[in-house]
């Protein structure tokens, strides 16, 4: 169900069949928003509509984080040059069906959008120096085949198991595929006790496939930095802490760790990642 | 948003039965063994999107091919004396992390589903729920029943085992029905069609327990087989419900004996009588109960 009402277009871009982009704001490893933001900023998009909250966000008052009042937000930017289109929104939490339709509609109502990539992180139990692999699911087999040359997992086989529910990623693509748009959502493994961390690595992975696959010819040298500086930082909580860097090296041995372990190497990284120092 | 018939049943005056998940999943299991013991056939659906968020995605070798909701179904089934048909849910439409149906969400598809009721000339609707109430597991879960007009309530007393808001010691016949089980009673009243919710009772500290009810769901399906004038066979229901009572007793058992000296107590109202524990004896119970299931292991 289109509903163009939730939509407030204030600008009028020249775009030809562009791509959509589609991140979450509340994503494993700040993937969703991380790649999003970074796609904006390097490419300098910018902002020509957005849906507004109301019946898809409770509106009963503000989140506070990190000192400041927050508000939802579901933001649609363009850049020209790539005929890209980037939307970048926290989750809906209700109406998700009109919600992600009108998602659509962006794009295809007003510029027919040829392809549409979600982006999302999955958590996984293993060590963050273990090789990331690129997955990605497509909603056709048209569109599976198109991937099928590039860098990615693709023999993915899954069934949600009971008691969960699908990501607001398969919810997207699938109603993509009944309108007949073409689309993929693009997964990167994050290690679980990066989860509620950037994961500058996890970024970079998707990034790169977006730069290939849509020529946007970006200078990867400040996400190349970031991933050091990560890495560094990783590398220095080891060697600070005999407990964390046993318990990576087990993850990198293959080596399952109890529950009690798993919950304190969540907590000993994401209180030194959250440190100033 | 809208509804798919996929055969149009040929029904005369049919009576409409309701219902979805809720506490002990009493009034959901009452209707679907209705439903199964009639072999009611299934003759459209809601479709779900709108309404629900889905509940699977089947990817197969890296495509996206199947994505699957929660069902609202129709059936029908023509008996000697009357004809039926059926709604069931799979889930309440809720908005927003509420446990319940309420809102836009939940009045649209109320009107849905009796949209299909008038198009097939329906002219009373039957829903059905739990009604949490101090009482003891062992003995025979009542129906309440809550009709939503004057006119039908002659004919709710006549129903056995069945009691109106106004018998029940202290209510002077006021109370709510939460979720879509009432909410379809007030938008049928407001449409002009009879409506009654029939609910079996659960004991007070059972409620909050993911566990059915199947012992209360034998009392709505006797009361609806009743109301509704059909013979169904019971043995099924019966021996899904004998096996949940020899559960609930052996949780029981479980609890610490000061709870159990407590609800014991209950084991001796009759019906309509005062309950023999206070408010302040209730919500203590039920926080112990609730601290008994969120205990910590322990080695011994």
């Amino acid at each position: 169900m289109s509903d163009k009402r939730a939509l407030r277009i204030y600008g009028a871009p020249e775009l030809n069949c562009p791509t959509m982009v589609v991140g979450w704001g509340e994503d494993v490893g700040g993937l969703g928003s991380g790649v999003t933001d970074y796609l904006i900023k390097k490419l300098g998009c910018q902002a020509f509509g957005e849906i507004e909250p109301e019946g898809f966000f409770p509106l009963s008052g503000v989140s506070v984080e990190n000192d400041v009042a927050r508000f939802p937000e579901s933001v649609i930017y363009f850049c020209a040059e790539k005929n890209l289109v980037v939307f970048k929104s926290n989750s809906p939490r209700s109406d998700w069906y009109r919600f992600l339709n009108s998602t659509l509609d962006i794009g295809e109502h007003y510029y027919q959008t040829k392809e549409v990539y979600t982006i999302g992180g999955m958590v996984y139990i293993g060590a963050h120096t273990s090789p990331r692999h690129l997955v990605a699911v497509a909603n056709s087999p048209e569109m599976r085949e198109a991937l099928a040359q590039s860098d990615l997992a693709m023999d993915i086989n899954y069934e949600t198991p009971l008691g969960q529910r699908p990501t607001l990623n398969a919810f997207l693509l699938w109603i993509a595929r009944m309108r007949d748009l073409a689309g993929a959502s693009l997964w990167v493994p994050v290690p679980f006790y990066l989860g509620s961390a950037p994961d500058p690595k996890a970024w970079r992975k998707i990034v790169g496939f977006l730069d290939d696959r849509l020529n946007l010819e970006l200078d990867f040298r400040d996400l190349d930095e970031e991933v050091l500086r990560h890495d560094a930082k990783m590398a220095q909580l080891r060697s600070r802490s005999a407990d964390v860097d046993t318990c990576i090296h087990r993850l990198e041995s293959n080596i399952a760790l109890s529950d009690a372990e798993n919950e304190k190497l969540v907590s000993k990284v994401q209180e030194f990642l959250e440190s100033k120092d | 948003m809208g509804v798919r018939i996929h055969k149009r049943p040929e029904v005369e005056n049919p009576v409409l039965i309701a219902c979805w998940p809720g506490i002990g999943n009493i009034g959901v299991i009452a209707v679907d063994a209705l439903r199964g013991a009639l072999g009611a056939e299934e003759f459209g659906e809601i479709e779900p999107w709108d309404f629900f968020y889905p509940k699977k995605v089947l990817i197969r070798n890296g495509e996206l091919t199947d994505l699957e909701f929660p069902s609202s179904k129709f059936y029908f089934k023509k008996t000697e004396k009357r004809d039926l048909m059926f709604f069931i849910g799979e889930e309440q439409p809720t908005e927003a992390g509420r446990a319940y149906a309420e809102g836009t969400k939940a009045y649209q598809m109320a009107n849905l589903i009796l949209d299909v009721a008038a198009e097939f000339g329906c002219g009373r609707v039957y829903t059905s729920g739990a009604a949490v109430a101090p009482v003891h597991h062992s003995s025979r879960p009542r129906v309440w029943a809550v009709p939503n007009t004057d006119r039908l309530i002659d004919e709710v007393k006549g129903y056995e085992n069945t009691i109106l808001m106004s018998e029940i010691e202290g209510r002077g016949g006021q109370g709510n029905i939460t979720g879509l089980n009432g909410l379809l009673l007030g938008v049928a009243r407001k449409r002009g069609l009879d409506a009654i919710c029939v609910m079996g009772e659960i004991p007070v500290y059972l409620q909050g327990l993911p566990f059915p009810y199947p012992i209360a769901s034998k009392s709505v399906l006797e009361v609806l087989a009743a109301a509704l004038d059909i013979e169904i066979d019971m043995q099924e229901i019966t021996a899904f419900a004998a096996s949940s009572e020899g559960e609930i007793e052996r949780l029981y058992e479980m609890f610490p004996s000061e709870i159990r000296d407590q609800l014991d107590k209950l084991k001796t109202v009759a019906p309509a009588e005062p309950s023999p524990i206070t408010e302040e004896d209730k919500q203590k119970i039920l926080e112990d109960i609730d601290k008994f299931f969120k205990r910590e292991p322990r080695e011994d």
